[in-house]
Parts: C-alpha cells; sequence; structure tokens
C-alpha cells in the first residue's frame, strides 16, 4: 500500500470530523445548549407557526436597519 | 356535586362557582380575560400545547408598569446595544411549563419593535431586546401581565455575565482537547504497533504530522488558560502547576516537532494533548463547583422595596426610595416592607421585626414609635415621617455590610494549590538536573533533552489536577443524597479543617415556635369554643395553642363565635352561647379585671370566658429532635460549639442546658453576631456558622462557613455556602462528617499520585521512558486517582 493512501485517508477523515466539530462549537456559542429543558423541548416546537415567528423577527431586524441607514 | 376545569388554568372547581361564558368555563374573570386575549391573538394552540400542567390564576396587584419607563428604572436596568437597541433582563414569574415559555416569546415576538425576546426555562430569566423608538418598555410589560404572568427586573450583573461566559469558554475549550485527544488515540495505536512491529519512515512521519496537525489547537487553544495562569503566576513570582503543565507540554511539543521535521526518534505529541485534556478536565470541574455569587446579590435586591408612597398635600404618589427625602410623610399598608427609618405620626398596628432581630411576637407600634427600615407591617395603616432617607436607613446599611463582609470573605487556601507549588518547583528542578547530568555524562542533546522531557511528563500533574475535584465532586454527591447542599466544592476543605461551630438559638437549635409545654385548667370550658378562637389569629403564640388542643383533644371542630375580633399586642375576643370569651395575655386579662398568675419565665396564655379565669398554657420554643446527640457528635469531632442569640439570658441558658452546649452568649445585635465571628477568627479559629434568619446574616457573611436552614430566610439560603433541607442538627452534624471523609479522601488522592511520581520519575531520570510507558503512566495514575474515590461512593452508598 502506498503511504499516500494513508496520507489522504487520515486527512479526509480529519477533515469530516474537524467539520463537524465546528458545527457543534458553532452550536455552543450560539447558546443552542445554554438551556437544557428548552432544548429537550424545543423538538414539539417547530411547525409553520415558529418559522413565520422568525422570518417576521428577521423582517423586524432589516427594517430597522433600513430605518438607521435612512438620511435625515 | 360534579368538578369542571377552568378553560384557561385547568384549575378545577365546582361547576355552580365558574363563570359561565358560551361553552366556556372560567374560575375568574382574569382567567376569562387572558382566555380571550389569547383566542384573538391567534395564540390559543397554547392550550393543546400545555397538556396537563395547571396554571396558577392571574392576580391583579402589580404597581403601575410606568415605573418602567422612569429614567431611575432604565439607568440601573436596561443596556444599550451596538444598534441603539435597549435591552433588559427580567425574570418572569408563573413559568410553569415549556407551553409558558413558548405563550411569552411568541406573544412578545408579535409585539412591534420586539426585535428578541429570550426566556430561560430552567432559570425562568428572561432578556428582552427592543426598539425604544417604536414600543416602550411599559407596554411590554403590560403584555407579559396580561398574558397572566409577572416580570420584575433584575440587575444581569457583570458577574454573572462573566461566569456564565467562562463556562461556555471552557466548553469550547473542552470540546476541541477532547475531539483531538480522541482522535489522537486511534493514530497513537498505529505509531505504537509500528513500534513493536516495525514501520517504515515515510508512514511514521504521515502519522506525526497527523498527530502535529491535531495537537496543536490543543495546545495552544484549550492550553491558552494554562499559559495565561502561568504567565500570572510567574508575575506574582509564583511557581504554579500551570508552569509545570506549560513547560512540560510545550517542550514535549517543540522537541516531538524536531522529531517530525529530522525523522528520528519517537515524536510526544499524544502526551501533549492528553496532559492538556486532562488537566484542563480538572479545571472545568473546579470552575462548575465555584460558587456563583452573582445571584445572591440579586436576591437581596429583591427584598429592598424600590418604592414607597409618599402624601404630598392631598395626594399620595408612589416616589423612588432615592427620592425620599427627611421630613417626608410616607404611607405603610399593611403587608408592605418599609424601605426608609422613620417616626409614626398616625395610625397604629403591628409589625413583624422577625426579620432584623429574630424576635418572633409582632411589635405593637403607635404614634411616635420607631419604625425600621426592612421590617413588614402585619395589619397596620399608618404615615409616618422619614427621619433617614434611604441610603441611611438600616436596611440599606445592612445590604452594605452585607456586600463588604461577602467581599471579605476570608479562604483558606486548598491544600492541592499549596502542594502543587512545591511540585512544581521540584520537578522543573529535577528536569533540568537531569538535562544537564546526562549532557555532561556525555550523550548528544537531543538525547539529554528528551530524558529532560519525559521527566517533566511522566511527573504528569494529571492526576494531581485531578485529585481534588474528583474527591470533592464524590463529597458533594454525598451530602446531596442526604439533604447537604454544598454550594461549593472548595468549602468541603475549609469546612473539614474548622475548628469551631457556631450555632444560632431560634430556628436553628430549636424549632422556631412556641409549643403548651405546661396548662392549667381553672375551670371546665369548651374546648372547641378556644379552638375557635385561637385558630383565627396568626400569632405564633395563637399557633401553638390550637396545635397543642388538635394534639390533645381527639375530634375537636370549630363552632361559631359571634364578634371574634384580634385585639393587637393583647389577644383576641368573641362571644360563645352569650358568654364572653377572651384568650390573650397578662396585661389582657389584667385589663379585663382578672387577676392572674404571672410567675414564670415562659410565654403565658390565658383563657377566661366571662372574666373568670378558665386555663393558663405555658409555651415555649423546644429544641429540635435528636439536638442533644447531634450536638455531642459534634463534641466528639473536637469542635468548640458556641450558641448565639438574640434572646434573653435565661431563655437561652435553658435551651443550652438542655441540649449540652457550655458557651453561650445573649442579648446579641445582628453586628454583635458578626463581631463574635470576627473575634473568634483573630483567635486563630475556622468558623462555621448555622443560622436561618436575617437577623443571622451578618454572622454568616462574616463566617468561614455559613450553613442555613432549607426553612430559613430566602436571604440566608443564598448568603450561605451549605443548605441542609432537612432542618435537622443530625444532617449538621454529617455535613461534618462527610465534609471531613472528603478531605481524608483528597489527601489519599495526592498521596497516591505523589507515591506514583516517586517510583516513575527516577526511571525516568535513568531514562527508561519511552512514550508508550508515559502514557500509559499517566492514565494509569488518574485512573487509581478516580477508582480510589468512586471506592468511597460505593462505601457510602
Amino acid at each position: 500500500m502506498d503511504s499516500w493512501v494513508v496520507a489522504m485517508m487520515l486527512g479526509a477523515s480529519l477533515v469530516l470530523g474537524g467539520i463537524a466539530l465546528i458545527a457543534f462549537l458553532w452550536g455552543i456559542k450560539n447558546g443552542q445548549f445554554d438551556d437544557e429543558t428548552k432544548m429537550m423541548n424545543q423538538v414539539l416546537y417547530d411547525d409553520e407557526g415558529e418559522l413565520n415567528d422568525a422570518a417576521n423577527q428577521q423582517r423586524k431586524r432589516e427594517e430597522l436597519k433600513k430605518k438607521a441607514y435612512k438620511p435625515e | 356535586m360534579s368538578k369542571v376545569k377552568c378553560d384557561h388554568c385547568h384549575l378545577e372547581f365546582n361547576d355552580d362557582v365558574m363563570i359561565h361564558d358560551g361553552e366556556y368555563r372560567f374560575c375568574c374573570n382574569g382567567c376569562r380575560g387572558i382566555f380571550h386575549l389569547l383566542k384573538d391573538e391567534g395564540l390559543e394552540s397554547f392550550y393543546s400545547k400545555m397538556g396537563d400542567t395547571t396554571l396558577s390564576p392571574p392576580t391583579e396587584q402589580f404597581e403601575a408598569s410606568s415605573n418602567f419607563d422612569t429614567p431611575a428604572f432604565s439607568e440601573r436596568f436596561v443596556t444599550r446595544t451596538k444598534e441603539g437597541l435597549s435591552q433588559v433582563s427580567l425574570v418572569i414569574e408563573g413559568i410553569h411549563c415549556a407551553a409558558c415559555v413558548w405563550l411569552n416569546e411568541k406573544a412578545l415576538h408579535k409585539m412591534e419593535g420586539v426585535i428578541e425576546a429570550h426566556i430561560n426555562y430552567t432559570n425562568n430569566k428572561a432578556r428582552i431586546t427592543w426598539d425604544p423608538d417604536t414600543v416602550k418598555l411599559s407596554a411590554i410589560i403590560d403584555m407579559i401581565r396580561a398574558i397572566g404572568y409577572n416580570a420584575f427586573p433584575y440587575d444581569a450583573s457583570l458577574q454573572e455575565v462573566r461566569a456564565n461566559k467562562e463556562r461556555k469558554e471552557y466548553y469550547l475549550r473542552m470540546a476541541v482537547a477532547t475531539f483531538a485527544t480522541m482522535n489522537m488515540m486511534w493514530i497513537a495505536v498505529a505509531q505504537y504497533a509500528g513500534y513493536f512491529t516495525g514501520i517504515t519512515q515515510d508512514i511514521k512521519t504521515i502519522l506525526n504530522i497527523a498527530e502535529w496537525f491535531l495537537a496543536t489547537p490543543v495546545l495552544f487553544y484549550s492550553g491558552w488558560v494554562f499559559y495565561r495562569g502561568a504567565y500570572y503566576g510567574l508575575k506574582n513570582r509564583l511557581v504554579t502547576m500551570d508552569l509545570l503543565v506549560v513547560t512540560g507540554s510545550s517542550l514535549a511539543y517543540l522537541y516531538s516537532i524536531y522529531i517530525t521535521v529530522f525523522e528520528k526518534g519517537e515524536a510526544y505529541f499524544d502526551s501533549v494533548a492528553m496532559i492538556i485534556t486532562f488537566v484542563l478536565f480538572g479545571k472545568f470541574l473546579e470552575v462548575l463547583s465555584r460558587k456563583n455569587a452573582a445571584d445572591t446579590l440579586d436576591i437581596i435586591g429583591k427584598h429592598i422595596p424600590r418604592e414607597v408612597s409618599v402624601v404630598e398635600g392631598d395626594s399620595i404618589r408612589s416616589v423612588d426610595v432615592n427620592e425620599v427625602k427627611v421630613g417626608d410623610v410616607i404611607v405603610i399598608r399593611s403587608g408592605e416592607r418599609s424601605a426608609i427609618d422613620g417616626e409614626v405620626i398616625s395610625g397604629e398596628g403591628s409589625f413583624d421585626e422577625s426579620n432584623l432581630t429574630g424576635e418572633s411576637e409582632p411589635i405593637f407600634k403607635r404614634i411616635g414609635d420607631r419604625i425600621i427600615s426592612g421590617t413588614t407591617s402585619i395589619d397596620a395603616l399608618m404615615h409616618y415621617r422619614a427621619t433617614k432617607d434611604f441610603a441611611h436607613s438600616t436596611l440599606s446599611n445592612l445590604v452594605n455590610l452585607l456586600e463588604n463582609a461577602m467581599a471579605q470573605k476570608p479562604s483558606i487556601e486548598q491544600l492541592a494549590n499549596r502542594l502543587s507549588q512545591h511540585f512544581s518547583s521540584t520537578i522543573l528542578f529535577l528536569a533540568i538536573a537531569t538535562f544537564w547530568a546526562w549532557y555532561f555524562w556525555p550523550h548528544s542533546f537531543d538525547r539529554s533533552l528528551m530524558v529532560g522531557i519525559s521527566v517533566i511528563i511522566i511527573a504528569c500533574p494529571c492526576a494531581l489536577a485531578l485529585a481534588t475535584p474528583v474527591a470533592t465532586l464524590v463529597g458533594l454527591a454525598l451530602g446531596a443524597k442526604r439533604g447537604i447542599l454544598f454550594k461549593s466544592a472548595a468549602q468541603i476543605e475549609t469546612m473539614a479543617s474548622s475548628t469551631m461551630v457556631v450555632l444560632d438559638k431560634t430556628g436553628t437549635i430549636t424549632q422556631g415556635r412556641p409549643e403548651v409545654v405546661y396548662s392549667t385548667i381553672h375551670q371546665p370550658f369548651d374546648t372547641g369554643a378556644l379552638y375557635t378562637l385561637v385558630s383565627s389569629s396568626k400569632h405564633p403564640i395563637s399557633r401553638g395553642v390550637m396545635e397543642y388542643l388538635e394534639r390533645t383533644e381527639e375530634g375537636i371542630d370549630s363552632c361559631n363565635i359571634e364578634e371574634a375580633r384580634e385585639i393587637p399586642a393583647r389577644g383576641m375576643v368573641g362571644r360563645f352561647n352569650g358568654a364572653m370569651i377572651a384568650g390573650g395575655n397578662a396585661l389582657f386579662m389584667q385589663e379585663l379585671g382578672i387577676d392572674v398568675d404571672t410567675s414564670s419565665d415562659k410565654s403565658l396564655f390565658y383563657y377566661a370566658v366571662n372574666n373568670k379565669l378558665a386555663a393558663r398554657y405555658e409555651l415555649r420554643d423546644l429544641p429540635k429532635e435528636r439536638a442533644y446527640e447531634s450536638i455531642s457528635l459534634l463534641k466528639n469531632l473536637h469542635l468548640r460549639v458556641v450558641m448565639l442569640t438574640g434572646d434573653h439570658e435565661a431563655a437561652a441558658l435553658r435551651v443550652a442546658n438542655e441540649v449540652g452546649i457550655d458557651e453561650v452568649y445573649s442579648h446579641l445585635t445582628p453586628e454583635g453576631k458578626a463581631a463574635f465571628i470576627d473575634q473568634a477568627h483573630s483567635e486563630g479559629h475556622v468558623v462555621v456558622m448555622a443560622g436561618d434568619g436575617v437577623n443571622d446574616l451578618l454572622a454568616l457573611a462574616a463566617s468561614d462557613i455559613a450553613i442555613a436552614m432549607g426553612n430559613g430566610s430566602d436571604i440566608a439560603i443564598e448568603v450561605s455556602d451549605v443548605v441542609l433541607m432537612n432542618d435537622s442538627l443530625t444532617s449538621l452534624a454529617e455535613a461534618f462528617s462527610i465534609s471531613r471523609k472528603t478531605y481524608t479522601l483528597i489527601k489519599q488522592n495526592l498521596g497516591i499520585s505523589l507515591v506514583y511520581n516517586s517510583i516513575t520519575i527516577p526511571l525516568a531520570m535513568m531514562g527508561y521512558v519511552i512514550p508508550l510507558i508515559a502514557a500509559i503512566s499517566m492514565s494509569f495514575s488518574s485512573l487509581l486517582v478516580v477508582g480510589n474515590s468512586m471506592r468511597v461512593r460505593w462505601l457510602y452508598k
């Protein structure tokens, strides 16, 4: 077996693992694991209403940004 | 009659008392209002989400929400974000289930101008971000109240934010370290297999490079805390454990890079990652079990009224406590807590001063009497003139004293910290000596350097770093099972080395409520009438008599008494079957023209029918069960046991005799108790204080270890380091024995890791240690320490 195969497999698996690690770190930083009880219940609240709610909040935030840039 | 569920709160009531509203049933108008509001807002799916949970029906007594818009409020609680938005931290009251969190967030998100509402289900704290140009905070608060919850602000003080940030930072560092170390282990398997069975140099280099790649973030990202610790240690001229970790791992790392690049010998990358990961884990356990002081001051803040009602001409206005001037006339209603010291100018009634004095009996106040801030009006509606402003009132002073005391709380350096200093310097010295010895022997520079590094690595501080945290965690778990909550692991060690235990009398040694110990019946009477009379009062003495009657008379039932009323500071009167019945203290009887025998050192309760004495009860606060045994257990642990009380000497001495305490100090003010503790400190004692009330607060804060009773006041529990959930003195004694056992365990663990090192370090100095042995010994010593701690856990199951 050529040694480059070992190198490639090692590299590929480390990159894949690294991606998972980065995703996990992003989750921690984002506060997704802050509230253990809420986290367990979150699965119950993800229907259409929640998506609309999230979109609504996004809209409010963008409107606010626009307002801030409005020339006087 | 059939029980029907209220459609909002889901509590069950009889159908005929419910409010009928079409097909719906409500227990009160509050519930009906919320139900319709949710329906109008399209939020009725809340009810399907909440399932079987029941809510508490809404209450109506709120302070005006406009207070939330005042500049004073926003200065204290509202912060500005970078985008020019306002942010406030609130505690939401009334959250019972996940659906409540959903409802609050949803309702707030629906409001125009609310950018973000985030509610933590675990601690009910909410963080709300809003645009102050679009919506006012009072409108947000009104919305929370409208849907049946209440919110009060808390200072998300920097401390708490910092503590959470620190914890999160550790999570991140540990995630990286664990990931890298675990991956490195399977690469290491290939390395070791190659070491014994042969491996080509190019494969070895590939594996080394992969390990190098993994070890780098562990050392520089996860290990950053150690670099920081080592730097600050050196700045203060201290050789810390951090320095040992940093030198060992950095040298090993550099050496391994050298090996990898020049393709000779064995790399130590796996040891680098393992040291950092293990020690980081130990450090994290310490951070987890450190007490969070931030919450304490929040709770104290909650007990201080923020506003008072001030009379201005004909009107009464709510005024921020800080704006009240000396001479202002303040109104206090029943149930309110006073925030400012003053003198009564009209009205009378009784005050609960147990908060400050520990005196369980209400104090009757009339014109000219002094009002002390922090006390609660039981039934008084009165006007009083402020004699001090808020900052100089008793309550503020107490809070200031408390904050000072907590900031100056003595801390005893932990055994492991003391030990690790000597250990670290010794190991560093040995490593350097080994290097020079080998270099001058003569060996090559490489070889000498490798042996020197192997000394540091094999001396692995892993076991040492884990010794204390693992043992204390076991101690914490042991205590928790028996209802003894140690709030901070470090305190176990301090408690184990304590030499003196100070106990409060009322509520700690005694039960904190009077019980009838002796009764004299002068003439037969209907006990049912007396029972009804005493049960109409909340006074502790009446309660004591009531419980006594329930205990001694079988099947006692209340009967009808006419014109029953309570006379403050006297007793109760009423009319039963045409006869005038009266119960109360000696003063009351003398006023009724009855001559009574007052010769007793206990609290007395008299009962008279038609102005003739019928019965006399002697009541006193009895010691808790098994108090004597527990005190003698404490004495057997060679502790100096002292009792402090604000009560008078005779009562104090009697209780002390009963439970076997020789040293008693009575008539002490809260400040006096704290002074006593300071005095003990200056005599070189490590003091444990157990108390339950606000009057013990200062003493609790001054002591090395503060123990609160589970049913004590909130603030006492917050200030304390240990909470005894079942209030018993037996668990106090148990808390001592657990802490001593844990301390023994810590010593054993440290011993194990030191013995281990004394065997392996000479081997390393002689150059017998290859990377595999270093790795195995590292894991094995850590396992030994963890295993030893677990042994105790199984032993005391």
